[in-house]
C-alpha cells in the first residue's frame, strides 16, 4: 500500500514538475509577446468603411458591432456594491459549479462543506441555505420558502452559456426581489442568439469523475433565435477522516430557451430546464428509544423543472415595460423529510422618464408557492403539511438626476406583503456623485426584511440532548411558532470607484449593518415529563424565536490591474466584523457567538490572467480564509491553476487544479457527520465549439 | 470614453474580425445623417461641410476614412475636432462625446441657434434637447430622434431617416 502510494505521488510530482517546466519554458522563450486579441492587423480603415457605407439606413441598423461591453457600464454608475463576473472569469477560473465561481466575488464567504453541499454568504451569516441572499437565474428566484434559503446543489447551467454573474453586497434595494437582505446573486445566462452552433464540454479527474455537456443552438432569419442543452456529472467524495464516502454526487440535466425579437419594440423569451440528482449526505435521526439518536448516510433525491416567459417592449431608450411569468416545481426526497414544492410566479416592471431629471421605475410582483412536505422520522415534521405560501411585492423608485451626469439621486421602497406577515415597507435611499469622469462616490442607506418561512412557523424538531443519570432520555423539542416575526436590516454604505490612467480599477466599498429580531433558538419553559410516546423521557421546550440582535461592520476592495496587454491582475481584500447578542428578554440558548464564529474575518482572493504565445493561457488564483472560530476550522490558503491551450479556433483542452496547495483542508463544519475536507484535484477538459464564439 | 477605457480589460476576447466596432458604424451614421436632413439656406462661408468632435475623440481616424472623397451635394466633406464650443457654429453636424457628460446641458444652449445638428451616445441626450441619440439594441447601433429640438433649428429630416429611428419625439 505504501509502495503504491509513494509511486502516485511520485508520479503527481513528476507531471506537476513537467507543467512548470512547460510554463518556464514559454516564459524564457517569449519577447513581449502580442496577446492574441491584438495580434491580427487592422484592416485598412477606408475600404471597411466603404462596404458599410454601401449600406442602406436599415442595414445599417442590422449591423452587429463588437462594443464596448455593458458590465463595467453597470459597475460604474450603479449606487451598491456591485461586482460582475463575467463569462471569461468563469472560463479561466477553472470552476465547475456556481458556488466555486462565487468565490471570485468580494464580499461572498464561500465554504465547501462536502461534495454537494455549501454554505455562502454575503457579508456574514453564511450557511448551507443562505437564508439572507437573493439568488436569481435569469430572473427567476431560486429561493425555496420551505427553509427560506437556496438549495445550492440543484442550482446549475452550462457553464460556458452563462453571460454574466451580478453580485451585489448589501441589501438590494428596491428593484431586486423580495428577501434580497444581505446581497443579491444574478446569474444571467446569454440570449440564445449569442449561443449558436454546437458546443461539446467534456471532462474527468480525479474528484470529478466525470462531466460532460452538449449544446446546440439554431435561428431563422426572421429574429427567431433557440437553444437546446444536456449536461451531465459524477463526481467523487471528498476526503474523510473516517473513510465513510457518501458525499457522491451524480446529476443529469436539459433545458432551452427560445428567444423572438418581433420587431424594434417588442421581445420574447422563453425558457426552461429539468434536472434529476442524488447527493449523497448523512443526517441525525432522532429516536424515543434507544438508540436515541443515529447518524445515518443516505441520498437525497432531487429532481425538478422550470419554464419561464418574458416579454419586453421597448418606447424608447429608458422606457420600457417587462411581464415575466414562471413556474418552478421541486421534488426533494431526503432521508429524515420531503418536500414536494410548486411555485407560481408573475412579475410586471415599468420604466419612464417623467420630464427630464426623473427616471422612475416600478413593479408589481405575486408569487404562491405550494408545498407539501413529508414526514419521514417522527420527531420532524410541518404542520399543517400542506401549506401554500404567499408573497406579494410591489416597489417603485425614482432616480433624480440633480446635476445632470454628475449627481443622481435615487429614492425608493418595496412593499411586501406574505401570509405570514401584514404590509411591510422596505425604503431606500441611495446617492450617486461622479465629479469626473475617473471617480465615483456612492452611498446608501436601505431597510431590508426577511420574511418568516414554513420552518419557523410550521415545524417541530426534537433533538437529543443526552441521558439522564437515571436512564431517563432527555431531548429538546422545538414547537412551531406562529408568532415568528421577519428579521430586520438597517443597512449604511459608502463606496468609491477610481479609474488610475487605463490600466488600475479600484473599488471600493464600506457597510454597517445593525440587525433586528435575528433567529434564536429559545427556551419556552422547564423541562417536563412526557410519556407518550413511551418510554418516559424529559423535554425542554423551545421554539425559533426573534432573540438575537447585533450588527456587522466591514467592508471589501478589489483592485482590477493591466500590467500588460496579455496579462490581468485582479483580487479583492474583504473584512467582516460581527457582534452579534441576545435581545432584551430573549431566551436564546447561546447562539449568538456560534453565529459570529462561523464566518471568516478576512478573506483574499488575488488571480492572475495570463495570455500566453501560441494560444496557451495560464490563469493562478490564490485564496485565503481566515478562521471559522465557533467550528474550529483554522484559516487556510490554497491556489488553482488553468492552463488552456486553443488548438484551433475551435477546440479547446485544458487542464485545472484546484484547492493545490496542500492535500486536503476543512472549510466547513459538517453537521451531524464529523468533517468532511477539501481535498487537492486536477483534472483535463476539452471544449469543441462549431462556431467560434 | 471612460466606459472604453474601463472595460479595455473587462473582456480578453478574441479579435472578432466580421465584426466591425461600434465606432466604425456611428461614422457611417454621421456620413448618413449629412445626405438625408436638409439644413436651412444660411450663407456658408466653408466650401466644406464640416462634422465636428467635440470633447475626447471615440472615432481616430475612421471618422477621416469615412468621409474622405466624399461630397454633399458641391461640398467636400470634412472632420474636425474641437475643445469647445466656440467654433461650433461653422460646424453642421456636432458629435458630443461622452467626455463632456457633465457639460451637456451647457453645449446644447451654446449651440440653440447656430443651426447645427446635435448627435452623442450620451444617456438622456435626446430628452434634455438634443437631436439624435445613438443608443444599442441587442449589439447594433440604433438612434432617437428629437425632431421638436431639430425643427427649432431649422433642420428638416427625410422621411427615409425617420423611418428607421427607433423613436422619435416630436
Amino acid at each position: 500500500m505504501t509502495g503504491g502510494m509513494t509511486m502516485l505521488t511520485t508520479m503527481r510530482r513528476a507531471y506537476l514538475g513537467a507543467l512548470i517546466l512547460l510554463v518556464v519554458g514559454f516564459n524564457l522563450g517569449m519577447n513581449l509577446p502580442v496577446a492574441a486579441a491584438d495580434s491580427e492587423p487592422s484592416p485598412d480603415p477606408q475600404s471597411s468603411q466603404g462596404s458599410l457605407k454601401q449600406l442602406s439606413l436599415a442595414q445599417l441598423g442590422d449591423v452587429e458591432v463588437t462594443t464596448a461591453s455593458k458590465a463595467p457600464q453597470q459597475v460604474w454608475k450603479t449606487a451598491a456594491a456591485i461586482y460582475v463576473i463575467t463569462q471569461e472569469d468563469i472560463r479561466r477560473s477553472g470552476a465547475t459549479t456556481i458556488p466555486e465561481v462565487l468565490r471570485l466575488a468580494p464580499g461572498v464567504e464561500v465554504a465547501r462543506i462536502d461534495a454537494n453541499k455549501w454554505s455562502i454568504g454575503i457579508r456574514g451569516f453564511g450557511s448551507r441555505l443562505s437564508r439572507s441572499v437573493l439568488v436569481l437565474i435569469d430572473g427567476r428566484s431560486v429561493y425555496s420558502t420551505l427553509l427560506t434559503g437556496t438549495y445550492w446543489e440543484v442550482q446549475d447551467t452550462v457553464l460556458e452559456d452563462i453571460d454574466r454573474i451580478e453580485v451585489i453586497r448589501g441589501p438590494g434595494g428596491t428593484v431586486w426581489g423580495p428577501n434580497a437582505v444581505d446581497g443579491v446573486i444574478n446569474i444571467i445566462t446569454k440570449n440564445s442568439k449569442d449561443t449558436q452552433g454546437t458546443l461539446f464540454s467534456a471532462g474527468s479527474g480525479n474528484f470529478e469523475s466525470g462531466f460532460a455537456s452538449v449544446r446546440y443552438g439554431g435561428s431563422n432569419s426572421n429574429g427567431l433565435s433557440y437553444r437546446v442543452y444536456a449536461k451531465g456529472f459524477e463526481r467523487g467524495a471528498e476526503h474523510h477522516f473516517d473513510d465513510e464516502k457518501y458525499d457522491r454526487w451524480r446529476s443529469a440535466q436539459g433545458g432551452f430557451r427560445i428567444d423572438w425579437v418581433k420587431n424594434d419594440r417588442d421581445s420574447f423569451t422563453l425558457q426552461g430546464d429539468g434536472y434529476d440528482e442524488g447527493a449523497g449526505e448523512t443526517v441525525g435521526l432522532t429516536n424515543y428509544t434507544a438508540p436515541y439518536s443515529q447518524v445515518v448516510t443516505g441520498t437525497e433525491y432531487l429532481s425538478g423543472g422550470n419554464v419561464l416567459g418574458r416579454w419586453t417592449r421597448t418606447f424608447r431608450e429608458g422606457d420600457d415595460i417587462q411581464v415575466q411569468a414562471y413556474y418552478d416545481r421541486t421534488n426533494r426526497y431526503e432521508p429524515n423529510f420531503g418536500d414536494l414544492r410548486n411555485t407560481f410566479d408573475v412579475d410586471y416592471l415599468q420604466r419612464f422618464h417623467w420630464g427630464t431629471r426623473n427616471h422612475i421605475s416600478w413593479g408589481l410582483g405575486a408569487r404562491a408557492s405550494q408545498g407539501h412536505e413529508l414526514e419521514v422520522t417522527p420527531g420532524l415534521y410541518f404542520s399543517p403539511s400542506t401549506r401554500t405560501d404567499q408573497l406579494d411585492t410591489a416597489f417603485i423608485q425614482d432616480n433624480i438626476s440633480i446635476i445632470p451626469n454628475r449627481l443622481t439621486l435615487e429614492l425608493g421602497t418595496k412593499l411586501l406583503h406574505t401570509n405570514y406577515t401584514g404590509l411591510q415597507l422596505e425604503p431606500s435611499g441611495r446617492i450617486l456623485w461622479t465629479p469626473t469622469e475617473t471617480e465615483t462616490f456612492w452611498g446608501a442607506v436601505t431597510r431590508a426584511v426577511r420574511t418568516p418561512s414554513d420552518a419557523e412557523r410550521d415545524f417541530y424538531l426534537s433533538g437529543y440532548i443526552g441521558t439522564l443519570p437515571n436512564g431517563t432520555p432527555y431531548f429538546a423539542r422545538f414547537n412551531a411558532n406562529p408568532n415568528f416575526q421577519s428579521e430586520q436590516l438597517d443597512g449604511y454604505e459608502l463606496g468609491f470607484r477610481h479609474l488610475f490612467g487605463s490600466r488600475l480599477y479600484v473599488d471600493l466599498a464600506g457597510f454597517f449593518n445593525e440587525y433586528y429580531n435575528l433567529f434564536s433558538e429559545d427556551i419556552t419553559g422547564s423541562p417536563f415529563i412526557e410519556n407518550t410516546p413511551p418510554p418516559t423521557h424529559y423535554l425542554l421546550p423551545a421554539e425559533f424565536g426573534n432573540g438575537l440582535q447585533g450588527s456587522t461592520t466591514g467592508g471589501e476592495i478589489a483592485p482590477e490591474w493591466k500590467p500588460a496587454s496579455f496579462w490581468t491582475l485582479k483580487g479583492s481584500y474583504s473584512y467582516l466584523h460581527m457582534v452579534l447578542r441576545r435581545g432584551p428578554g430573549s431566551q436564546d440558548i447561546g447562539t449568538a457567538p456560534i453565529v459570529e464564529g462561523s464566518s471568516p474575518q478576512h478573506q483574499v482572493v488575488a488571480q492572475s490572467q495570463f495570455d500566453l504565445p501560441k494560444h496557451f493561457t495560464l490563469d493562478l488564483t490564490y485564496r485565503y480564509v481566515s478562521a471559522l472560530r465557533s467550528q474550529n476550522i483554522a484559516a487556510y490558503s490554497t491556489g488553482d491553476a488553468r492552463v488552456g491551450w486553443k488548438l484551433t479556433h475551435h477546440f479547446e483542452v485544458s487542464v485545472v487544479g484546484r484547492n493545490l496547495l496542500q492535500p486536503y483542508h476543512v472549510e466547513y463544519a459538517s453537521d451531524p457527520a464529523p468533517n468532511v475536507a477539501i481535498k487537492r484535484s486536477v483534472f483535463g477538459q476539452l471544449v469543441w465549439r462549431s462556431k467560434e464564439n | 470614453m471612460c466606459f472604453a477605457v474601463l472595460t479595455s480589460f473587462a473582456s480578453s476576447a478574441t479579435a472578432q474580425q466580421s465584426k466591425p466596432e461600434e465606432y466604425q458604424v456611428k461614422a457611417v451614421y454621421l456620413y448618413n445623417f449629412g445626405r438625408f436632413i436638409d439644413w436651412p439656406a444660411i450663407a456658408n462661408k466653408d466650401d466644406s461641410f464640416t462634422i465636428c468632435v467635440l470633447g475626447r475623440d471615440p472615432f481616430g481616424a475612421v471618422l477621416d476614412a469615412t468621409l474622405a472623397g466624399e461630397t454633399i451635394g458641391d461640398k467636400k466633406l470634412a472632420a474636425r475636432r474641437l475643445g469647445s464650443t466656440l467654433e461650433a457654429s461653422n460646424c453642421r453636424i456636432l458629435f458630443i462625446s461622452a467626455s463632456e457628460a457633465s457639460r451637456m446641458k451647457q453645449i446644447l444652449a451654446a449651440v440653440e441657434k447656430s443651426g447645427v445638428l446635435t448627435v452623442s451616445d450620451l444617456p438622456d441626450f435626446t430628452i434634455s434637447g438634443g437631436m439624435i441619440q445613438f443608443v444599442l439594441r441587442d449589439n447594433k447601433v440604433r438612434f432617437e430622434v428629437n425632431l421638436a429640438a431639430a425643427e427649432r433649428a431649422g433642420l428638416t429630416f427625410s422621411s427615409q431617416l425617420l423611418k428607421v429611428a427607433t423613436d422619435v419625439m416630436r
